[in-house]
């Protein structure tokens, strides 16, 4: 078991430095806007100036988690984010084709994927290990499993967590790939302390996490994954969900008659986050937050399939007194 | 009041994004690579190089020169003049 010690996020939903936001939270409606902290409280002045909308976010949360665990120096980084540093690569790109002679170099530095683990290592002078790991959809499943290997070869604290950011040209694109959903296009970032011991902070455990492409038979995976870890349908509380199961647009019935079990709790997360590749990382701080406020809720199955042929799974479990 | 200095000032906020700071605040001998001035780094140096090309045209071909000519709106003021003439 690995066990969440801290964790934090920057969305649409009331949830930073708000234990219990899981209770309160509504699905998105239309104009509903990102709810974001006074980053001054997070983030110098000199670095803040620069920095894009997911790095503020990313950097905000990451404090604010060790600020929560009480931890100064995490063993390592990992971050995973699907598309990166839009709004930079916008910005840099746009000067490419309008700027004449030497073009501004801030956008370009800060346009690769791995400035926010980097920015994070930067204000903290952190110089442990390093990652940002970028597979679309499953990104943030692929960094959960990076710090769980990690904890695994001996490391104690691993600051781990996902980012995305919106930029206008998405809508552009999704339009014209007829790409319909009732909630919008958005950004968002979430933080967590992963450790290798419970303690008095313990928010919930991480019993295991897969991170699979090309999938042909995403139900098969789920009933095997389950069986790995020893958890019957029976034994969930609560899954959470992104995309499709089967192919259907009801994934509440998907699942339901996948795990032949009527009346077990299904929630489209998205409802609540907004679409971007790593809202799965908003899914997991939703399900401790629950755990930690509902303590007859012992397991959760976070099932990431927002691409069909990708599919991330993470089994959530609560942790005893 | 000189007005190429006043256009530095201005120019330096929109470049370097400085939130939060005015013309008024930047004096003609604040020291920009101080902490006791603006406190600027190495990627604002790139972006001043890239300033004095976007807006005056000019080239730093010496990067011997940047120390001197990067140390206030006086130096740069200075630099530009004598580059323009």
């Amino acid at each position: 078991m690995y066990y969440i010690s801290a964790a934090s996020t920057i969305s649409h939903q009331p949830a930073f430095r708000n234990a219990g936001f899981s209770g309160v939270i509504e699905p998105l409606h239309a104009g509903s806007a990102l709810i974001n902290p006074d980053y001054k409280e997070y983030i110098e002045p000199g670095l803040l100036r620069r920095m894009s909308k997911i790095l503020r976010m990313s950097v905000a949360c990451s404090g604010d988690c060790l600020k929560q665990g009480g931890i100064e120096q995490p063993d390592a980084i990992v971050v995973g984010t699907g598309l990166g540093c839009l709004l930079d690569t916008e910005k840099f790109l746009n000067n490419a084709l309008t700027v004449k002679g030497l073009l501004p170099p801030t956008s370009f530095i800060q346009s690769t994927h791995n400035t926010m683990a980097g920015q994070i290592s930067l204000s903290l002078g952190n110089h442990g290990y390093n990652m940002t790991h970028t597979q679309n959809s499953i990104s943030f499943e692929n960094a959960l499993l990076d710090a769980m290997l990690l904890i695994d070869e001996g490391e104690k604290h691993i600051l781990v967590g996902a980012a995305d950011e919106h930029i206008a040209l998405l809508d552009e694109i999704s339009a014209q790939l007829n790409i319909q959903s009732d909630c919008g296009l958005t950004s968002g970032a979430s933080f967590f302390i992963l450790s290798a011991e419970k303690s008095d902070q313990t928010l919930a455990g991480i019993k295991d996490a897969e991170a699979l492409g090309l999938v042909k038979n995403i139900p098969e995976q789920i009933t095997a994954f389950l069986d790995r870890n020893n958890v019957n349908p029976d034994d969930l509380d609560l899954i959470l969900y992104a995309g499709s199961v089967a192919g259907t647009e009801d994934g509440e019935k998907d699942f339901q008659s996948l795990l032949k079990m009527k009346n077990l709790p299904v929630l489209d997360y998205m409802k609540y986050s907004g679409i971007y590749p790593t809202a799965s990382a908003f899914a997991l701080h939703m399900a401790a937050d629950q755990m930690q406020h509902t303590r007859s809720i012992k397991n959760i199955l976070i099932c990431n399939s927002l691409i069909q042929h990708n599919l991330g799974l993470i089994l959530v479990q609560s942790v005893e007194a | 009041m000189d007005d190429l200095k006043e256009e530095l000032k201005r120019q330096l906020i929109e470049q370097l994004n400085l939130e939060e700071i005015t013309p008024a605040d930047i004096d003609d001998n604040t020291l920009l690579f101080s902490d006791k001035g603006l406190g600027l780094d190495s990627i604002d140096a790139l972006e001043l190089i890239v300033l004095l090309e976007k807006y005056h045209g000019i080239q730093v071909t010496k990067p011997e020169e940047g120390k001197e000519v990067f140390r206030s709106v006086n130096s740069m003021a200075e630099y530009i003049r004598k580059r323009q003439n």
